[in-house]
């Protein structure tokens, strides 16, 4: 460990369940909220989030007086050093053990018994009173946030704290923050982390078109690098049908969808977007039944609706080909497929679903995805929620299957095949996706309950995280989360874990800009941090990393910058 | 034990806790109100307490001059020097010093009758002042006779000055913080001593 810091007070009492109280020694101002703090006993280091910082007197009268105007200001002095003081709540997160010193006797024993030294656990006792309480040194930061990845720094001292990027697609994990508060920035860093650093294929349905190609940022005006032109190895630029241009870039190549990929529950997906009656299921179905999985859409399509012919007595009648006259044949409600049909006139006309693609792009995108590329799949003018509810449902199936196949045959001859490259599926505004009446029919509530074993996981963003639904949020493992302002937002970030009501009130004081806040089952403890810049430094420091840093090196490093 | 010890009186009567000393009204010009005194006993033994009440008592020669019509200044000047009442000094105990160690308990017997009281010099009252943490304070404090802050401010004027001259400056101000922290649960008395040692401060 690097040199250590001073001490800033002594523990006076609190618990498990309720926090720890420690009296601050030093101004108030030099400590605050969500400063990672140490309170080191003889055998355990404890870690904890200063949760709270409250103003005491000895008596109330010495806090109601001005007694500065009453005494000289050297005694004024005293009497407030003496009789005001400042208490710190302090959520205790962890604790390591110290084990015994090098040159001690016990030192082997426990060495072996603990061949990787000590790791930090949940707490699960607390320091007696008048502990030592201390600011964590960036040499305790790195000691407890082992990772690959710089994702900000500690509020007051700066010191860099690391997440661990192949935890965090491990399980399903999700940045959220209102408008404006630096998340797509935040996710441009984490993308940027996770291609550059990790095995895991990222697929990135970029509604606004914000990640693969340069931008201009909405409030500074100045260039935001892509990442196709950072990473141009390792990431493919994709366009939303042919001859899809992003920002005026040519995307790597264009994927168009064959009407064969569309599935009945696609378009029933879409019940509220296109506002579907009750009846549609029944018409699919009986689409389905009558043309096959592969063929109904395409005909569908190609029916015609108000086309009466005069039959033979002069009566008029549905022209064969059209809505009615098939409806008819098949004991179908006349009035619902007709509606349908009207109704899916506006999924008729997307460009990008043709009959017989030019090439089999979606193929393309899996290849691209298992043969080590990341896929950044850019809506370019398809920008409708439309677009982007049938697309990303549509590939996120196909994925889904494949992935599922490929694992299970490489579980039952590992021999014979390879395992599936682990796939991280990026969905912005994903409340589309994932509110409560969706959730049960898209894919992706399946991927985030169950498809980690699998290898695919979600990285959610979001600016309204209580409309995804619960059981998705709950599966999360990991949440970074900026300023968010709605109590049902907060309160949906925090759900399920533990010590909500302190992180509540930090993460409602966040700065609304380039403050985060880290939870979950991804880092060690919550912590909030100042965000790294997205600027051309940060490419520098990430391009010049070739190996992975271990945290010796880090420690090292930092103990050389200060 | 200095040289040129000022003795300031003999005792009249005292207790564990206390004695009184009288002396003659010349003598009176160099004891003053928060004064640290000893009271030597036997070699290696003395009692030591601060002055926190001098009491100068009438007698029937003077009463009858003060409703004459003019008391000429030779009389004043006679009744004073040569009065049979002795000016009485309270004095609090504070603490001892046996074979050389000095204790901020209270003495374990008072001083005798007649027993000669010196004033401290400053050397004596930097030996005895320093001695560990302030521990003679509670003495004033609990003694609900003494008008404390006035007694401390006194004290601490006198002392912080013979500090001082010692090299310890700082000792006002550790004295001082420490009396806060002896009183801080009691707001009146607090404010009343702090009060009491504001006037202290702007006298400085």
């Amino acid at each position: 460990m690097s040199e250590t810091e001073p001490n800033i007070g002594y523990v006076i009492g609190g618990g498990l369940k309720a926090s720890l109280q420690a009296r601050l020694t030093v101004p108030a101002e030099k400590v605050q909220e969500g400063g990672f703090v140490i309170m080191e006993t003889e055998e355990w280091l404890f870690y904890g989030l200063v949760t709270d910082i409250m103003l005491g007197a000895t008596d109330p009268r010495f806090a109601d007086e001005q007694s500065e105007n009453r005494l000289p200001p050297q005694i004024s002095r005293l009497l407030y050093q003496q009789a005001l003081y400042t208490n710190l709540e302090v959520l205790p997160t962890l604790m390591l053990e110290r084990g015994p010193d090098l040159g001690s006797p016990k030192y082997e024993a426990w060495r072996k018994e603990h061949p990787d030294g000590a790791t930090p656990i949940p707490v699960k006792t607390i320091p007696p009173q008048h502990t030592p309480v201390r600011l964590a040194s960036a040499g305790d930061i790195a000691e407890v946030f082992k990772g690959n990845f710089v994702i900000g720094y500690t509020r007051e001292q700066g010191h860099p704290v690391q997440i661990d990027l192949e935890r965090l697609v491990k399980r399903s994990s999700g940045i959220f923050g209102a408008t404006g508060t630096g998340k797509s920035f935040l996710t441009r860093m984490v993308l940027a982390g996770l291609i550059h650093h990790s095995s895991t294929a990222v697929l990135i349905f970029d509604m606004h078109n914000e990640y693969g190609p340069d931008d201009i940022a909405a409030d500074t005006g100045q260039k935001v690098l892509g990442l196709r032109g950072q990473l141009p190895q390792k990431v493919r630029m994709v366009g939303l049908g042919a001859g899809a241009t992003i920002r005026g870039q040519q995307p790597d190549f264009t994927l168009e969808l064959a009407e064969s990929d569309i599935m009945p529950e696609d378009i029933e997906m879409l019940t509220r977007e296109l506002n579907l009656r009750e009846t549609t299921p029944a018409t699919l179905s009986a689409l389905v039944h009558c043309f096959g999985p592969t063929r109904w859409f395409a005909e569908f399509r190609q029916m015609t609706t108000n086309d009466y012919i005069e039959d033979d007595n002069g009566k008029k009648i549905p022209a064969p080909g059209s809505v009615q006259a098939w409806a008819a044949q098949n004991n179908v409600n006349e009035l619902a497929a007709v509606g349908l049909r009207g109704k899916l006139e506006r999924v008729f006309n997307l460009p990008y679903i043709v009959e017989r693609p030019a090439a089999d792009s979606l193929k393309k995108v899996i290849d691209s995805l298992e043969s080590g590329m990341n896929i950044i799949l850019s809506f370019g003018d398809h920008e409708a929620d439309l677009d982007y509810l049938l697309v990303t449902n549509i590939l996120t199936r196909k994925i889904r299957r494949l992935w599922e196949e490929r694992t299970n045959q490489y579980r039952s001859h590992p021999q014979q095949h390879k395992e599936p490259r682990p796939l991280v599926i990026v969905i912005e505004e994903a409340h589309k996706l994932l509110n409560r009446e969706m959730a049960g029919q898209t894919a992706f509530s399946a991927i985030a309950r169950e498809m980690r074993k699998y290898g695919v996981t979600l990285l959610i963003i979001d600016q309204r995280p209580s409309q995804i639904y619960d059981e998705v949020m709950s599966q999360l493992g990991t949440r970074i989360t900026g300023w968010l302002g709605d109590e049902e937002d907060i309160h949906a970030v925090l759900s399920g874990l533990a010590g909500r009501d302190a992180l509540r009130g930090m993460l409602s004081r966040l700065q609304p800009k380039e403050e985060v806040l880290l939870l979950g089952w991804g880092v060690p403890t919550p912590i909030p941090v100042r965000t790294r810049r997205y600027n051309d430094e940060f490419w520098r420091a990430l391009k010049g990393r070739d190996k992975v840093v271990t945290t010796n090196d880090l420690i090292s490093r930092l103990g050389g910058d200060e | 034990m200095s040289v040129e010890a000022i003795e300031i009186g003999r005792l009249l009567r005292g207790s564990t806790r206390g004695f009184v000393a009288g002396c003659r009204v010349s003598q009176l010009d160099v004891p003053a109100f928060g004064s640290l005194v000893r009271a030597p006993l036997q070699a290696g033994y003395q009692v030591f307490g601060l002055i926190y009440d001098m009491r100068i008592d009438d007698d029937g020669m003077v009463r009858q001059l003060a409703v004459t019509d003019e008391v000429p200044d030779y009389v004043v000047h006679d009744n004073r020097l040569n009065r049979n009442v002795p000016v009485e000094l309270s004095v609090l105990a504070v603490g001892y010093e046996l074979g050389g160690k000095i204790s901020h308990m209270l003495p374990p017997r008072p001083p005798l009758c007649l027993d000669l009281i010196y004033l401290c010099s400053p050397q004596e009252i930097c030996a005895f002042t320093n001695h560990g943490r302030f521990g003679y304070l509670r003495h004033l404090l609990q003694n609900k006779d003494v008008p404390l802050g006035e007694l401390a401010a006194a004290h601490f004027q006198q002392t912080g000055a013979a500090q001082a001259s010692c090299g310890k400056a700082d000792w006002l101000t550790r004295a001082t913080a420490e009396l806060i922290v002896l009183l801080r649960d009691d707001y009146p008395t607090l404010m009343g001593v702090l009060g009491a040692l504001s006037e202290l401060n702007t006298e400085a």
